[in-house]
Parts: structure tokens; C-alpha cells; sequence
């Protein structure tokens, strides 16, 4: 067996969760080291649905700012082993 | 984190025509004179390495001008006012704000938008949900920009759908206005601290 990894490169799971009329992307959950800003996974999604910008959120009723960390939000709101990060289309113009 | 102060309420006068009933109190939250947190930042960073320097090259006989080196960015750096209003037409709160130098001299929005956190900016022009208008203050009769609250009951009913003890239990003003606060205040970067929303 490999040695655990430090906890400073821990990967942390996500759950990316479609909601409103959102498209649900095939696949929904990844790991993420926790080291990472939110950022990143806003982007992710923004990418994967070939969308400039996206509502997202985690299940507190919050929306994270984008320079928080990942393995910090997972501290506060991770449940069950993994972050749920729920996401929704802002409607743009049109 | 920037340490900002806490937002303080401002009671105003009832306009004497209002339908309001007697003990009905109006006002708005305000968060004054502050700087976006890049800012804070930059300025810390500006203020502890120049301290170093000094006492490493203390022997050299080199002096670093730090008061220069601290105004010179100080100039810059846009403060913001911020209030809260609630708006009884949409029935939601409202962000209002305004921008100025320290020398007093408003920024106009594209200023503002040049000053706003990258990623918000871009959000900005994109989304029908969040967008910038400029209108007069409610209470202080001086044109304010604020962001328009059209949206806000869409998302905010989304962020509290996937929510299920507030199904449950409904929500106390406290923890809407921080749910409220997470999404307008990106556009601003204002940051929560994420201990707030733990508390049962």
C-alpha cells in the first residue's frame, strides 16, 4: 500500500449537482486537491456546459466565494465524504 | 480575511405619506470607507516588506522612504461605501454602493467596473440576475449604483430550494441576509467567513 499522501495535497470529492433547469453532465463526480481555489471548479463547469457564467452553490444556501478553498469549504459543508456543489444557469441575456 | 468592521443600521425618518403602520421602523445597513480586499492586501504586502529591508540594510547606511512607498499606492485605491435596502416593490434587499478616492473624487462605473474583482465583472455583463443600474438613494436623495434586484428572488429560491431544514423550518432574517450577502457580496469582494453559516 502507498503511504497516505500529506493532508496538504489531500484530494477532496466533489458532487457537481444540476439544479433548475441546468443540464446534468454525464459525468458529476471528480476529486479535486483541497488546495485548490473554488475557482477552479466554477470553471470546470462553465467549460463543461460551454457556459460564460454559472449560479453555484453548496447546500447551506451559500455561494462560496471563488477564492476559497477547496478542503475549507469541505470542512464546513462537506457531508457524507464528499462536497456537493449544486449548480444552476444565471439566465444570461436572450 | 480582511477584518472589516461590523455593518452598523441607520434608522431614517417614515416618509410622512408612507401606509407603514406606526412601530414599523425604516432604515438600511451600512458598511462604510471600505477597501475591496485585493486592495488590503497589496497594502499589507507594500507595508511589511519594506520593514525588512530596512533593518537588514540598516548598516548600509541606505534609507527606504516608506511613507512614499505607502502613500503613493493609498492615492489610488478606491473606497467603497456599502448599504443595504430593502426594496418593498421586489421584496428583497438590495445592495447600493458608491465608490470614491481618497481624496474625495468618485469613480464612475467604468471605473468601478475596472476596480470590481475580475470574475465578478465578467458576470456582470453576462447575467440577467445580476446587473448594475445607478439610482438615486432612497434616503440620501444622492445618485447611488446599485445591483438590481430583479433576479434575486430566483436565486435566492434556489439557494434555499437544496436547503432541507429550511424546508422544514423556514428561515430567520440573520441567515437570509448571509445567504443573501454570499452572492451580492461577490461582486464586491466581500467574503463570509465560512464559520458564520455553521452555527445551528
Amino acid at each position: 500500500m502507498a503511504a497516505d499522501s500529506p493532508s496538504s495535497v489531500r484530494k477532496v470529492v466533489v458532487h457537481l449537482r444540476a439544479t433548475g433547469d441546468a443540464p446534468i453532465l454525464k459525468q458529476a463526480k471528480f476529486k479535486i486537491p483541497g488546495t485548490d481555489k473554488f475557482a477552479k471548479v466554477i470553471d470546470f463547469l462553465c467549460r463543461q456546459l460551454h457556459r460564460e457564467t454559472l449560479f453555484v452553490y453548496v447546500n447551506s444556501a451559500f455561494s462560496p466565494n471563488p477564492d476559497e478553498l477547496v478542503i475549507d469549504l469541505y470542512n464546513n459543508f462537506g457531508f457524507d465524504g464528499k462536497l456537493v456543489v449544486n449548480y444552476a444557469c444565471s439566465m444570461a441575456w436572450g | 480575511m480582511s477584518a472589516f468592521p461590523p455593518w452598523s443600521w441607520v434608522p431614517c425618518p417614515k416618509q410622512p405619506w408612507g401606509a407603514s403602520a406606526s412601530h414599523d421602523v425604516e432604515g438600511y445597513l451600512s458598511l462604510e470607507n471600505i477597501i475591496l480586499s485585493c486592495y488590503a492586501q497589496e497594502e499589507h504586502d507594500e507595508i511589511s516588506c519594506p520593514q525588512k529591508e530596512e533593518t537588514s540594510c540598516s548598516e548600509k547606511e541606505e534609507l527606504i522612504d516608506i511613507a512614499t512607498l505607502v502613500q503613493s499606492n493609498c492615492s489610488k485605491v478606491p473606497y467603497y461605501d456599502l448599504h443595504i435596502i430593502y426594496s418593498a416593490s421586489y421584496r428583497v434587499p438590495v445592495l447600493f454602493f458608491r465608490a470614491y478616492y481618497s481624496d474625495g473624487e468618485p469613480l464612475g462605473f467604468n471605473a468601478i467596473e475596472k476596480d470590481l474583482p475580475a470574475h465578478s465583472a465578467k458576470a456582470l455583463l453576462d447575467s440577467k440576475w445580476t446587473f448594475i443600474t445607478q439610482e438615486e438613494h432612497p434616503y440620501l436623495n444622492r445618485p447611488w449604483f446599485k445591483l438590481h434586484p430583479c433576479g434575486t428572488s430566483e436565486w435566492m429560491k434556489l439557494l434555499f430550494h437544496v436547503d432541507v431544514s429550511v424546508a422544514k423550518n423556514g428561515v430567520t432574517i440573520e441567515l437570509y441576509l448571509l445567504s443573501w450577502l454570499s452572492v451580492v457580496g461577490q461582486v464586491v469582494g466581500l467574503r463570509i467567513p465560512l464559520e458564520m453559516l455553521n452555527q445551528p
